[in-house]
């Protein structure tokens, strides 16, 4: 049954655990060490639910190495022969404590590898296994800015349930049959009445979001194209790649075949436009040479390109990760908020 | 303070194309990297314990004559830069700035609740910050990088400019690599497990190698190449032994212990603890240590064929 | 098109012909017989050929839809998987994705007059599309083929190349970079030769292939020369993994080269950034 409930505080342990029995592969954020990570449901551990995980959970369903087949070289009278193995499916995963932004960042992926042709198996494969349960941000992050591309902190976008929480517990809004599904059974009480204080959260941690820019103003394409522009805003860019690591929407990816001797498999990993390979030809050449270009790609991709293939959706979801873990502050939504200023 | 690096950056200006320097970031806990090339931007300029990052790091790509301001252990990169052959002195206008220590910005961030900084000052040893819960003081002491705490090089050893008196090191020499003997104390595989659950959380993003200032090779790195291929591209724990490893003993000899490499990675791994055991090492077997004097050679990069120090087994 | 688009078909190598001291022509066929019976494709699309332990690279399909015994690509060694593609042997197991990208818009080039200019390599993917019109000369008007690689040795195709000097209705002009011993004919760029020539612009359609550079340069002599943006055709080439639109590299702008070219009008690049 849709609609809004509360689970008491007392209750998240033994519901947790009833997900597990119901045979559901559990992530949930954890704190190791200092980070904040996405693991594999451990009853012994509190989930860290505080603030948002470093890594955002998309690497569940997009891992961040994978295999699409194996393969078995034979030489038979001279003439190597080839065999193939393919991968097996997965089981029900529950991805729970994901923010709007990485649930976002879902739905951002769903258009290029469920909604677009051909379809990625692998990823589908998963995804229409995925139950998301989301929580709303009690305060945004140092870096947040999801209300300049159009997001909330109590965004519903890729969620399958979205609570908030509240000193009595989860306020939860169940969205889709998959949330009905997983709450089956679940001890829950009428939530009605905190329906109020709910709001009042969400509009208070909406105060507290910078706002670089409007999701509604345009890039300006003259500025866009100056090479001065992006020669100032990207010289202390050190062309790592941490940002599109960690971006919920980042999905670029790379294909190599790794091979010891006659087996082997051929794996898909991260790759990152920010990185020289990333377009190096085999000849030498290559047509985004310099940082400035592959930045320039980048914040073309995610504000301008993405959006005109699928139908107006912003590839960045404002969650700041880039921008606070950038080694030098490279602070995409300044660049953006520079690049829309009406001339 | 300030005023006289603006100045000092402004007299650069006017003889090389741009000066390096440091900017307000995103928040008050956040600078971040100022490429000035014009003098109107000169006043954007500022030096506080945010100032973290190693600028001296972007001197190997410059391709025109450049001003730095740099802090002690900043200077030790350029330094190993001269010993290597990788800078001319001539192309750099180096101002140097003594230091007390720069702040753990991440532990800061986590000290308030990870919520949003609406200010933040420097006041008697204490870092005073503001969110929109509370205001929090921290005793400098609680807010800065490890590697301030054991400090010996507090004013840049090399420079044309300092910027204001210089500072003497109160650290004991002897403690500063304490907690490596206290790593190596500990049994072979309490390390090995330890280095595990570190290790394992690396997802390879190389923020810690290309924010290094001695990794040059970037994107030649033997980490990503295919020919020959050291690493594939699985994302499994042996990879990322493999990586880190290769990383580390790239560094020997090298390693200036600036710490960039542990501040840029964004799963808190304790990089720079690995980098200072092979240090260790190397102060061990050659009594060297990486970023001091210009005029001497790295270890690594010198042969002999009777070492003094190292015992070749009698065949 | 399976399920899978990543999952290569296996082709075995029937014959494996040397085109050029570092060039060499891959012919395979299907094992499974109904695939290889049931393949269809255009002229221009490419397949992603597969050495399994090295990995994967894009070609065009350099063979003309109309002739099917095989499927030909032709490839030049530079990286790891071109040199293992030029170590296979007849008899060889390979992977094959095809066909992939968008094609040559033949079907507007009937009744013109067709000008192709190709340099080195860029030779492949045009003659796919010249064999295509060769197969259906009456539907095409003149052809010219203007060709060009820095040595003689280093002209691809010789073979087509006497084919096409020899016949009556097509028009071949050779050149090379710079003088070369025993080389009696053109001297020059592609590009510079192609101004020297003049070619009347009005009715014609030109397509041109050829090392990034010299593309270039081939678009604006084309655009100086009065050719209509929407006559002036290419096919580009990039770094390309997934071929299918998902890996997200081989983009210029919002067009991804594997899956909205590799065939693009200057009327449809005009508006995307420069970048080749």
């Amino acid at each position: 049954m849709r609609g809004r409930f509360l689970l008491r505080k007392e209750r998240l342990g033994e519901a947790l655990r009833s997900f597990q029995a119901k045979g559901y592969a559990v992530f949930l954020p954890y704190l190791e060490g200092e980070t904040v990570l996405f693991l594999p449901y451990d009853g012994r551990r509190e989930p860290f639910l505080e603030w948002p995980s470093t890594l955002p959970p998309k690497s569940i369903l997009f891992p961040q190495s994978e295999t699409l087949f194996y393969f078995h070289r034979t030489k038979k009278d001279g003439k190597v022969r080839v065999e193939l193995e393919e991968v097996a499916p997965s089981q029900q995963i529950l991805i729970f404590g994901s923010r709007p932004c990485d649930a976002k960042g879902f739905s951002t992926f769903d258009k290029v590898f469920v909604g677009d042709h051909p379809k990625d198996p692998y990823y589908m494969e998963r995804r229409l296994k995925t139950t998301i349960f989301s929580l709303t941000c009690p305060f945004p992050t140092p870096s947040c800015f999801c209300l300049s591309v159009g997001l909330e902190p109590d965004g519903k976008e890729g969620s399958d349930i979205i609570a908030t929480q509240i000193d009595e517990g989860l306020y939860v809004e169940i969205l889709t049959e998959k949330g009905e599904r997983l709450m089956e059974g679940i001890n829950l009480e009428d939530g009605a009445s905190f329906e109020g204080e709910v709001q009042m959260r969400i509009e208070r941690t909406k105060r507290l979001i910078r706002r670089p820019f409007d999701p509604k103003d345009r890039i300006q394409v003259g500025i866009f194209e100056q090479e001065e522009f992006w020669k100032e805003a990207v010289s202390k860019c050190i062309s790592c790649g941490l940002c599109t690591y960690l971006c919920p929407t980042c999905y670029c990816f790379n294909i190599t075949d790794e091979a010891a001797l006659d087996r082997g498999e051929r794996i898909r990993s991260w790759d990152s436009c920010m990185f020289y390979h990333y377009t190096l030809e085999a000849s030498g050449h290559n047509p985004r040479p310099t940082k400035f270009d592959r930045f320039k790609n980048r914040v073309g991709h995610k504000f301008l390109f993405f959006p005109e293939r699928y139908e107006g959706s912003i590839s960045c979801t404002g969650c700041g990760r880039c921008v606070r873990f950038c080694p030098v502050s490279v602070d995409i939504a300044e660049i953006v908020r520079r690049l829309k200023e009406a001339r | 303070m300030i005023e006289r690096i603006r100045e000092i950056a402004g007299k650069i200006l006017r003889d090389a194309n741009i000066f390096i320097g440091y900017e307000r970031g995103f928040d008050a806990i956040h600078a971040t990297p100022l490429f000035v090339r014009k003098e109107e931007d000169l006043k954007r300029l500022i030096w506080d314990p945010t100032c973290v990052h190693n600028l001296a790091s972007y001197l190997p790509y410059m391709k025109e004559r450049c001003g730095v301001l740099v802090k002690g252990c900043d200077s030790r990169a350029i330094v190993q830069y001269l010993q290597e052959g990788l800078i001319k002195r001539e192309d750099v206008v180096i101002v140097g700035v003594p230091c007390r220590g720069v702040v753990d910005v991440k532990a800061v961030m986590r000290k308030t609740g990870y919520r949003p900084i609406l200010n933040a000052s420097f006041r008697n040893g204490r870092l005073v910050l503001r969110t929109d819960e509370a205001e929090k003081e921290l005793v400098m002491e609680e807010a800065l990088q490890g590697k301030c705490r054991r400090c010996l090089y507090p004013t840049p050893l090399l420079y044309d400019h300092l910027v204001s008196e210089s500072i003497l090191s109160d650290k004991d020499p002897d403690s500063v690599y304490a907690d490596i003997l206290e790593l190596e104390g500990r049994t072979c595989e309490d390390r090995l497990s330890f280095w595990k659950r570190e290790l394992s959380r690396c997802i390879r993003c190389y923020a810690c190698r290309n924010a290094c200032p001695m990794c040059i090779c970037r994107d030649s790195c033997i980490a990503e190449t295919r020919e020959p291929k050291w690493v594939t591209q699985r994302s499994n724990l042996q990879e990322k032994f493999m990586f880190h490893m290769i990383h580390a003993l790239h560094l020997a000899g090298r390693c200036v212990e600036c710490g960039e490499c542990e501040r840029a990675c964004p799963m808190e791994i304790p990089l720079l603890t690995i980098r200072r055991k092979v240090n260790l090492e190397m102060k061990r077997l050659f009594d060297y240590e990486a970023g001091i004097r210009p005029d001497e050679r790295p270890p690594m990069y010198t042969f002999k064929v009777e070492e003094e120090s190292i015992r070749d087994p009698e065949i | 098109m399976k399920r899978n688009p990543y999952l290569p078909e296996l082709a075995t190598v029937i014959e494996v012909v040397e085109e050029t001291p570092n060039i060499k022509s891959l012919r395979v066929v299907f094992n499974d017989k109904e695939v290889m019976e049931q393949f269809s494709f255009e002229p221009g699309q490419v397949g992603q050929i597969s050495v399994f332990g090295y990995g994967e690279a894009t070609f065009v399909i350099n063979s003309p839809p109309t002739r099917k015994d095989y499927l030909q690509f032709t490839v030049m060694k530079v990286g790891e998987v071109t040199t293992a593609i030029h170590e296979l042997k007849a008899g060889d197991e390979v992977g094959v994705r095809a066909p992939l990208g968008n094609f040559f818009p033949y079907e507007r080039m009937k009744g013109r007059d067709i000008l192709f200019i190709g340099g080195g390599i860029g030779l492949a993917p045009l003659r796919t599309l010249i064999l295509f019109m060769l197969d259906n000369r009456s539907q095409y008007g003149d052809i010219t083929i203007l060709y060009g690689a820095r040595t003689p040795p280093d002209l691809c195709f010789k073979s087509d190349l006497e084919e096409w000097a020899r016949r009556e209705d097509v028009k071949l002009i050779l050149t090379v970079d710079n003088p070369y011993p025993g080389w009696v004919g053109r001297v020059g760029l592609v590009p510079n030769v192609l101004r020297e020539l003049e070619p009347k612009a009005e009715g014609k359609v030109a397509i041109t292939c050829g090392p990034p550079i010299m593309i270039k340069f081939t678009l604006k002599a084309l655009l100086d020369l009065g050719f209509r943006e929407e006559d002036i055709v290419t096919t580009l080439e990039r770094r390309m993994k997934c071929g299918v639109g998902l890996c997200g590299r081989c983009n210029i702008g919002p067009k991804y080269v594997c899956k909205d070219g590799p065939v693009f009008s200057y009327a449809e690049l005009k508006g995307l950034p420069f970048e080749l």
